[in-house]
C-alpha cells in the first residue's frame, strides 16, 4: 500500500473517530451548562427522537435477506414473526433472537434440501 | 426490557460480552466477505486487517476498498467514507445522558457502531451507572474483535470458508435484524410512535431494496422524525417525545 493510500485511511479511519466523538463532547458540556439534574431534559428533543427512528432504520436495512429471493424473503418473515412472539411471551433479549435465527434457518435448510420453487 | 442475562455486578464487561453475542452472527460473516473482497482488490490481508482495526464502519470499508480498485482519487474516498459515517454524529448525544464522569468513554466511541449503539441505547439506561463503563466495554470490546478478527478469517481463507459454509453466511445474518426487532419493539408505545417507526422500517427497507443502502438510515429515520413530528392523534392522545423517551 502506498503512502498516499496509508494517509487515506488515517484520515477515513480519524475522520470516522471525530463523528463518534466531538457529539458526545458537545453533549457532555451541554449536560454540565445546563447541570445534570435531568440530563434527559437537557437533551434536544429532535435528538432524543432521533435515537429510536435511527434503530428502526437499522432494522429495516438488516430485513434485506444475504441472498434476496421469494423464499429468502418468506424466511425472513417467518424469523421476524418467530422473534416477535418469543418475544411478546418472555420480553427478553436472547431468546427471541435465538427463535427468530432458528426459524430462519430452519426456512433456509429445508428450501435448500428440497429445492428451489418452480 | 428485561434480559436475560443477569447483570454481575463485579463483572459488567462480561455481562456487555454476553449480550453483545447476537452482534456477531451479523459482524463476522459480514467481516469474511470484507476480507476476502479486500484481498481481491489487491489489499494484503494485514492491509485489510489494519483498515478493519482503525476506520471499524462496515459499509465505508466496503466502498473504500472499492473505489480504491476501482482507481478513484483518494479525497474523493475519503470524502464519500466520511459522508457514509455521516449518520453516527447521532448516536454518542443520545448515549450522553447516561454515561458517567470517565476519560475512558471518548476513546470508548471508536466502538459506537450502529448496532452497538442501538444495543447501548436499550441497556444503558437500565443498568446501574457504575456499571455502564463495563459493560460498554465489554460489549464494544466483543463486536470490534470479531470484525477485526473476521476480516482476517476473510482475508487469510474467505474464498474456501464461504465455498464450505455457504448456508451459515445466510443464517447467521439474520441474528441482527431479529436483535434489532427486539431492541425496536418496546418503543411502539403509543400510535404516534408505532406509526413514525413502521414508517422508518418501511422506508429504510424500501431504500435498501433500491439499492440505496447507505442513504437508507439517515432518510429513513428523518422521515420516521418528521412524521413523529408531523402527525398527532388529538389533544387527548398528543404524546411527546420528551415524555415518551423515558420508557
Amino acid at each position: 500500500m502506498s503512502s498516499a493510500l496509508w494517509i487515506a485511511v488515517l484520515a477515513s479511519a480519524v475522520g470516522t473517530l471525530l463523528m463518534r466523538v466531538l457529539p458526545l463532547l458537545w453533549m457532555q458540556r451541554r449536560l454540565e451548562r445546563l447541570g445534570d439534574d435531568d440530563g434527559l431534559e437537557a437533551m434536544p428533543q429532535w435528538l432524543s427522537l432521533l435515537g429510536p427512528v435511527m434503530i428502526a432504520a437499522v432494522f429495516g436495512v438488516s430485513l434485506m435477506p444475504v441472498t434476496p429471493g421469494l423464499l429468502s424473503w418468506i424466511a425472513t418473515a417467518i424469523g421476524v414473526l418467530a422473534t416477535l412472539a418469543v418475544w411478546w411471551v418472555k420480553r427478553t433479549l436472547g431468546w427471541p433472537v435465538a427463535a427468530g435465527v432458528a426459524a430462519y434457518g430452519a426456512v433456509v435448510m429445508l428450501t435448500a434440501l428440497v429445492g428451489p420453487l418452480p | 426490557m428485561n434480559l436475560d442475562a443477569v447483570t454481575s455486578p463485579g463483572r459488567p464487561w462480561l455481562t456487555g460480552m454476553r449480550e453483545a453475542i447476537p452482534l456477531l452472527g451479523g459482524y463476522v460473516p459480514v467481516a469474511i466477505s470484507f476480507g476476502l473482497i479486500a484481498t481481491q482488490a489487491g489489499f494484503t490481508p494485514w492491509e485489510a486487517v489494519v483498515i478493519s482495526t482503525l476506520v471499524y464502519a462496515g459499509a465505508s470499508q466496503f466502498l473504500f476498498v472499492g473505489m480504491v480498485a476501482a482507481g478513484a482519487p483518494l479525497w474523493l474516498v475519503v470524502a464519500m467514507t466520511l459522508l457514509i459515517n455521516l449518520r453516527h454524529v447521532v448516536y454518542a448525544p443520545n448515549l450522553a445522558p447516561w454515561l458517567t464522569p470517565s476519560r475512558a468513554w471518548p476513546w470508548l466511541m471508536h466502538g459506537l457502531t450502529d448496532q452497538v449503539f442501538a444495543l447501548a441505547h436499550a441497556r444503558l439506561p437500565e443498568l446501574p451507572a457504575a456499571q455502564r463503563l463495563g459493560w460498554f466495554g465489554g460489549a464494544a470490546l466483543l463486536a470490534w474483535a470479531s470484525w477485526v478478527g473476521g476480516t482476517a478469517l476473510g482475508a487469510l481463507a474467505g474464498g474456501e470458508l464461504v465455498a464450505r459454509w455457504a448456508l451459515m453466511g445466510e443464517i447467521l445474518p439474520f441474528a441482527l435484524p431479529a436483535l434489532f426487532l427486539v431492541l425496536v419493539a418496546p418503543r411502539f408505545t403509543s400510535r404516534r410512535w408505532a406509526l413514525a417507526l413502521s414508517l422508518t422500517i418501511l422506508v429504510a427497507l424500501a431504500l435498501t431494496i433500491l439499492g440505496f443502502t447507505n442513504l437508507a438510515i439517515p432518510l429513513a429515520a428523518a422521515c420516521g422524525a418528521l412524521c413523529f413530528q408531523v402527525v398527532k392523534f388529538g389533544p387527548a392522545r398528543q404524546e411527546h417525545a420528551k415524555g415518551d423517551r423515558h420508557e
